[in-house]
């Protein structure tokens, strides 16, 4: 056994609840492990007492015992413990702290204590297995998000730790960087580590571990083989389920199937019709976009280049986005998804090209008179945050634009039930605050278009369900929003058109369907059709003969 | 409140007229004699708890002072040296008690100052202050958790004393000697 938790429960200063309570864990060596739960459940908590940062770096209030390598945590330093376990944080900005990628690798096997030529042999061998050598000399901050997480998972594998924890990985990264991580876990429990991770996208990860433990409020609730723990009673835990599992616990079958193949298999062993499927895709499938008749422009770009210094990132886009249209932005980290965003509301204007927004010039219209029509909610809802009371944060907007309606503004902190928050510090909030928090301050002037970065990342499953709600309704009001997104179950159940980016050129344009259906645009976008979208298109076929 | 009710840019006046006069100051009673104003006006403006607040920092910023003048010069330095702190820091205190970021930027901005400027530093130096303690915060747990603080730490490049440097080290030493002795 390599980590235990023996009754362990845990408080962070100042707090009166329990972040994790009376908590019972064993993992062995060679074992790998997904935790899931929804926000606030405990989960990085449970990460962060497993290698000693609870209770050494927290301080808080710490009963119960853990035990990492035989060590009682609490009676050694985290720089004892760290030989036997390493953490990949959740945040791929705020872990890498030296000048160049190489000294960052190093730096965990000189706290090691080991010789320099032990360090080098350490040094190749992690940086062959992760694929880092093209990148030793680059200086950390200049690294794409996918490349930090890279080089912080490489820097604490180096150390060779008997168990690795990972908190979020996939988050941040697009479909192409998450089967890369899939791959290199593989790799990295073919080298006999075991591997904890905590994932809210249970789909990206399921097929790859032998075990999942479900929080919630700090509690365990279940633990046990992947399909024991979902085919059991999970709908109180908030958990995002694989998309296949959702549709076959909707139509009411026990099984858990987390492949395409696998649910054919299953359909066709227990005489499942596949008509019932299509039924109930047919049932759900999203409100399509405006008729044709009613079609009013709100965005119209044409031939937009964009680019920063001698970088092209955007290569004559042609566009339009219809009133009351909601619009998904796909396609890699770097495609230009979130420069074409930001060119919505003025924060950029095109080098060459047109873009009106509203029938406004953006180039000759100022991003203030466009922020009146237009609400960005960012994707790091901490790079908005700028007052000192949430009532301030949502209404400084409003304020200066001259746009201030009472009456919308009460519904809206009541809607996303920010009520109770209204004098609090924003920074004082949990992350799924704060994104609701960032969602009032974009809609307060009552826009026409409203942008989403990312609005899914990282949140749990009734804040997507919730979202999901206030979508319909900005669309049912006429307003136009834009996801943009490399959640694509997110965005083909909730947008009736998709724009893949690739590259800077908008490579196509159209309902989710018809651009899932089509193999070369999505391999040029970097992606791949939903599951749910695989098993309808085989049913469809399959009912045809 | 009369603090509040002034102008900022009145009070900013003030404030460095007040800075100035204490920078004058040599001599130890009239620092005390500065320094017990600015507390009653403290007191009078309720500010005194706060007051108290501040002293954690400004008083151990104090004690430092004294004790570094104290060594480096005499008793009489130190104590000036420390009144000086404490009656200057307790003025902006003050200052900074009785006018918010904004009221003080948008008085300036009515005199001509540069608008953006002004106006987006109040904004955004506090969230850039919280981020960026959030952001140590954070890389000080990444560090803790690669073994920061371990004993017994190796270098990838250790420095190693070769023959060449001992060479010019001696060498070195050698020519002084020569230089002083001969």
């Amino acid at each position: 056994m390599i980590l235990r938790f023996d009754k362990v429960s845990y408080r962070y200063p100042g707090m009166a609840a329990w972040a994790i309570h009376d908590l019972d864990l064993a993992i062995h060596p060679d074992e790998s492990v997904l935790v899931a739960g929804a926000s606030g459940s405990g989960k990085s908590t449970l990460c962060r007492a497993s290698i000693g940062l609870v209770p050494h770096f927290h301080r808080g209030e710490l009963t119960g015992r853990v035990l990492l390598g035989g060590l009682d945590t609490r009676q050694h330093p985290v720089y004892q413990l760290f030989r036997y376990a390493s953490l990949v944080f959740q945040n791929p900005d705020a872990q890498l702290f030296n000048h160049t990628v190489e000294a960052e690798l190093a730096y965990g096997l000189e706290s090691l204590g080991l010789s320099p030529s032990d360090i080098e042999e350490r040094l190749t061998w992690v940086e062959k297995l992760l694929g880092l050598e093209s990148l030793i000399r680059r200086l950390p901050h200049t690294l794409s998000g996918g490349e930090k997480q890279r080089v912080a998972l490489a820097a604490v594998l180096a150390l060779r730790p008997r168990i690795l924890l990972l908190d979020e990985p996939f988050t941040h990264l697009d479909p192409e960087g998450a089967e890369q991580l899939r791959s290199t876990l593989r790799l990295i429990r073919s080298e006999g580590i075991a591997f904890i991770i905590v994932e809210h996208r249970l789909h990206e990860i399921i097929t790859d571990v032998d075990r999942l433990i479900v929080l919630h409020q700090g509690e365990m609730k279940i633990d046990g083989s992947p399909r024991q723990v979902l085919s059991g009673d999970i709908s109180t835990y908030g958990l995002n389920l694989p998309p296949l599992v959702r549709i076959f616990r909707a139509l009411g079958w026990e099984k858990t199937p987390f492949s395409v193949q696998e649910a054919l298999r299953e359909m066709d062993a227990n005489h499942l019709s596949p008509q019932i499927v299509l039924n109930f895709q047919e049932q759900n499938s999203i409100v399509a976009g405006p008729a044709p008749s009613a079609y009013r422009p709100v965005v119209e770009a044409e031939d937009l280049w964009f680019h920063y210094k001698d970088r092209p990132v955007l290569c004559g886009v042609d566009l339009k986005l219809g009133q009351g249209e909601c619009v998904a932005l796909i396609g890699r980290n770097g495609a230009g998804k979130t420069t074409l965003a930001k060119h919505f509301n003025g924060l950029l204007r095109p080098n060459r090209g047109s873009l009106k927004v509203f029938g406004l010039d953006t180039r000759k219209t100022s991003a203030s008179k466009l922020a009146r029509h237009v609400g960005f909610a960012w994707q790091n809802p901490n790079d908005q945050l700028f007052r000192t009371t949430v009532r301030e944060e949502v209404l400084t907007g409003p304020r200066v634009l001259q746009a201030y309606d009472p009456a919308w503004c009460n519904r809206l902190f009541e809607r996303l039930g920010l009520g109770p928050l209204l004098d609090r510090s924003p920074f004082s909030l949990s992350e799924g605050q704060k994104k609701r928090v960032s969602f009032a301050a974009a809609l307060a002037s009552q826009p026409g278009l409203i942008i989403f970065d990312e609005p899914t990342a990282g949140q749990d499953d009734p804040f997507r369900r919730e979202l999901a709600q206030l979508i319909h309704e900005l669309q049912r009001e006429g307003r136009t929003v834009v996801l943009v997104t490399h959640d694509l179950e997110f965005a083909a159940r909730h947008a009736s058109r998709w724009l893949l980016l690739a590259e800077g050129h908008m490579i196509a344009d159209g309902p989710p369907d018809a651009l899932m259906a089509n193999p070369t645009a999505m391999a040029k976008a970097g992606l791949r059709p939903t599951q749910r979208f695989q098993l309808i298109q085989t049913l469809k076929e399959k009912t045809k003969e | 409140m009369i603090g509040s009710s002034l102008d900022p840019r009145s009070k900013l006046i003030v404030l460095l007229a007040a800075t100035c006069v204490l920078m004058t100051f040599h001599r130890w009673f009239e620092l005390a004699i500065a320094l017990g104003i600015l507390l009653i006006v403290t007191l009078l403006l309720h500010l005194g708890l706060a007051w108290l607040g501040l002293l954690k920092g400004l008083g151990f910023a104090a004690f430092t002072f004294f004790i570094v003048a104290g060594l480096a010069f005499d008793l009489a330095t130190a104590v000036l040296a420390a009144l000086r702190l404490l009656s200057i820091g307790t003025a902006f205190f003050l200052f900074f008690q009785t006018t918010s970021p904004e009221a003080l930027s948008n008085a300036l901005i009515k005199t001509g100052a540069p608008y953006r400027a002004l106006r987006y530093f109040p904004a955004l130096a506090g969230p850039l202050l919280i981020q960026a303690f959030q952001l140590a915060d954070e890389l000080a747990e990444a560090m803790e958790a690669r073994g920061f603080g371990a004993p017994g730490r190796r270098f990838r490049y250790e420095p190693n004393l070769r023959l060449l440097d001992w060479a010019i080290m001696i060498g070195s030493i050698a020519a002084a000697l020569t230089v002083i002795f001969i």
